[in-house]
């Protein structure tokens, strides 16, 4: 076997062309890195939402909270379904929300820019059913005010949306922010929370509310509940747990998100993979003669492939490890994306997980092996005695 | 012999490796032309939006409705031609629920007076204001889904519960990006007759031509201000701003095409500069012979840019010649069927072409600038001494 010494060392005798052949295999580990981690943060973000023991209950059919609308009536009925958790007064825990999406102007932008910010109108218990919300400036809203609470990825991102400011959610219908609150990074941070009272008059909503979320007695309850709600053929409700339906919800744009950067990252690993074979039938070329010496010393056909394709793989390594350092410093950085599911922005953040990290190395690595094969299955083929000739 | 022939024949000397990097211009080209069609898909719809088109929504949201009878009311604003109004009905095609494509319950007839760009054969046309089940069809919808006219069709209703029959009345199709190919139109009457009292005679948004292209703000300001002091209050905006507004919400993914865009021109710039700064490197001592023969610097110099200059063009025609028929016969076809709302038009376009190949040829120049100094700076005797 040849020492990879050897290969090192040859490398960094032609430092500007190894440096060009590893920075174009870093960019592209990085572009792959980088959208993977988006794709994991969009689900991550998405689906920290759900809680497993509890339930959300929609309109038959609709999908999605923001298409689904319960009479009143029948949110009552929800609550009373067996299975469903009591607090310690003997209150279920349950809270029929609103849900619309407004117009917001966008700070920061260009003048005049609008996105959609999604407004959940939440009873007034609804920190009881979601205990992973809390409160990290300011103050809970008031129970029957025009009040409301931010999610922390809104302050300062849009006109109106610091503690103290107001903003309009109708003509002459202001409410005040007097709270942020964080949720576990989950796409509640995305959001406002104010009043259902305020929520359903603003929007002409009287009387209905788009969903029931409640807290089952356990995990295990689910099927239970599910089976009662579902049966009732007036109602026409559908019950999904609660972990579920955020994973549905997260599904279109995380595989926007990955089928885009896998087919840039294609593209561009199409094009690293040639430069890195440029770069090594380069370097087979110029060292005929130690080939030759090599073969001449006894080293094997299979000894002198493998030492390229090694060559090669550190060279591509070397280059994958800092397009993945270069991704890591992503995972300080935010991005606001549309969400599909609900027509609103959402902040999301870049996630790093194991499995991205060595898959995106192992990409890159592919491609020094891809890259360094046909030049080395060229230098194994050398005659010892026409290289040595010169 | 001329500048370009040595460049051509150094090109040939070694032809695996000039194989190597004219694939890789020619994918870069292809894969720019891609992208920046991707782009042009996206964002043209504000290029072909029409001057004299004005929309108008609920002030706050768009999830929330008008009443119907503002529709009137705008047409008989002066400087108003026609109006038409359209509600979103989020059907789904319940043998394929995840399958997304837009359906719109609206008023035929002044539909396609407001949206002239909507191609559609005059009997198919007359059939489908005729019928009140009628539907029209975007022509890529229509292939997808395999659906003809004469067919019936049934849709699983999102917002409004329950099966929806309908029948397939027209195809229709367009060439510019404003308007999808992958949209159902149907009724609006069918829609606000099932409809329960509360939620009847109510329009998701009003489409409105005027005039004068010149009035839009203008107009959007009356209608604004004539509804203000209502319970509902509207927000109007030129179909350009509408559009552009609409994007502003995916931001943030074509700043990561175009940060993608510059990170490929990257790559193939420091590839195409490898391979000249290998070529270079390799015939040093040639170099020094043309020196010693009497060419100046400037020669030498002039040499390698031309070689890369060929490289440049070869690459950037074949990028061309690829990228066509993979664009439009390949992922344009698909994205226009499978995404028809956001790509509705998936095709080269003649400027995007052509900067492709200029990029091609200018990468492929400033790449071999470098060698090119390098090559020119050396002495006579040190090149000659140096071999291989």
């Amino acid at each position: 076997m040849i020492p990879i010494s050897y290969n090192v060392r040859s490398l960094m005798v032609r430092k500007t062309t190894t440096f060009a052949t590893a920075g174009g295999i870093a960019l592209v580990v990085f572009v792959l890195a980088a959208a993977m981690m988006l794709s994991a943060g969009v689900k991550k973000t998405l689906v920290a939402g759900g809680r497993p023991d509890n339930a959300i209950v929609t309109r038959k059919g609709s999908g999605a909270e923001l298409s689904s609308s319960i009479e009143s009536n029948a949110v009552g009925l929800i609550l009373a379904t067996p299975g469903v958790k009591k607090d310690e007064t003997g209150a279920p825990l349950g809270s029929g929300e609103t849900v619309v999406v407004i117009a917001q102007e966008k700070l920061g932008g260009a003048a005049g820019q609008v996105s959609n910010v999604l407004v959940r109108g939440v009873p007034d218990n609804v920190l009881k059913v979601r205990p992973d919300v809390h409160i990290i400036s300011g103050r809970p809203a008031k129970p029957g005010t025009d009040e409301c609470v931010i999610g922390k990825a809104l302050v300062g991102n849009y006109a109106g949306m610091t503690v103290g400011q107001k903003f309009e959610l109708k003509k002459n219908r202001a409410v005040e922010v007097v709270g942020v609150f964080e949720a576990g990074g989950s796409s509640f941070e995305s959001e406002v929370w104010a009043s259902l009272e305020t929520a359903r008059s603003s929007f002409g909503r009287d009387g209905l509310v788009s969903s029931v979320t409640v807290r089952l007695d356990s995990p295990g309850a689910f099927d239970k509940f599910k089976a009662t709600i579902e049966t009732d053929k007036q109602l026409l409700l559908e019950a999904e747990r609660e972990t579920s339906y955020y994973e549905k919800q997260s599904q279109a744009t995380a595989l926007f998100v990955s089928v885009l950067g896998t087919v840039i990252s294609i593209f561009c690993a199409f094009g690293a993979t040639l430069g890195a074979m440029n770069t090594m039938f380069a370097a087979v070329a110029q060292r005929k003669r130690e080939v030759g010496t090599l073969l001449a010393l006894g080293f094997s056909k299979f000894n002198i492939l493998t030492s390229f394709v090694v060559e090669s793989v550190v060279l591509a390594a070397v280059g994958g490890a800092v397009g993945l350092a270069a991704s890591l410093l992503l995972t300080f950085a935010k991005v606001s994306l549309m969400n599909q599911a609900s027509w609103s922005e959402i902040t999301f953040s870049f996630s790093a997980t194991p499995n991205i990290l060595l898959g995106a190395l192992v990409a890159g690595a592919g491609m020094g092996i891809i890259g360094g094969f046909l030049p080395a299955l060229k230098a194994a083929g050398t005659s010892p005695i026409e290289a040595m000739r010169g | 012999m001329t500048l370009l022939g040595i460049a051509a024949r150094n090109i040939g000397r070694n032809k695996l490796r000039t194989a190597l990097t004219v694939t890789v211009v020619a994918i870069s080209t292809l894969f720019f032309i891609m992208l920046r069609t991707v782009v042009w898909s996206w964002t043209s719809a504000s290029e072909f939006a029409a001057k004299d088109r004005i929309a108008t929504r609920h002030k706050v949201s768009f999830v929330m409705q008008l009443p119907r009878r503002y529709v009137d009311e705008i047409a008989q604003m002066p400087g108003v031609t026609s109006v038409s109004y359209a509600n979103w009905f989020g059907g789904k095609d319940p043998k394929d629920e995840n399958d997304f494509f837009a359906t719109i319950a609206t008023d035929p007839a002044s539909l396609l007076k407001v949206y002239p760009e909507i191609k559609i054969s005059e009997p198919q046309k007359q059939a489908w204001i005729a019928d009140r089940r009628g539907a029209m069809i975007g022509d890529s919808l229509a292939k997808k889904k395999g659906w003809k006219v004469g067919d019936k069709i049934t849709l699983a209703g999102s917002i409004f519960p329950g099966n929806w029959d309908f029948n397939v009345s027209g195809i229709y199709t367009t060439t510019t990006t404003n308007v999808d190919r992958a949209t159902v139109w149907f009724h609006w009457d069918y829609l606000n007759e099932s409809l329960p009292a509360r939620s009847k005679d109510m329009v998701g948004w009003i489409v409105t031509n005027i005039n004068d292209p010149g009035a839009s703000g203008r107009m959007s300001k009356a209608v604004d201000a004539k509804f203000d002091d209502r319970d509902l209050q509207t927000i109007t905006m030129s179909e350009a701003a509408l559009n552009q507004s609409f994007l502003g919400m995916f931001s943030a993914i074509l700043k990561a095409i175009d940060f993608v865009s510059v990170v490929m021109i990257a790559i193939m710039g420091l590839i195409i500069g490898n391979t000249i700064a290998m070529g270079v490197r390799e015939r040093t001592n040639e170099y020094g012979v043309l020196r010693a023969i009497g060419f100046l610097p400037k020669h030498v110099a002039q040499f390698i840019l031309g070689e890369a200059l060929v490289i440049g063009i070869v690459g950037g025609l074949l990028g061309l010649a690829l990228g066509y028929p993979f664009v439009n016969f390949g992922v344009g076809r698909f994205l226009e069927e499978n995404m028809g709302q956001m790509f509705p038009q998936f095709r080269v376009q003649p400027q995007i072409a052509a900067m492709a190949f200029l990029l091609a040829l200018g990468l492929a120049v400033v790449s071999a600038i470098l060698p090119a100094r390098k090559a020119a700076a050396l002495q006579v005797v040190e090149s000659l001494r140096r071999v291989g």
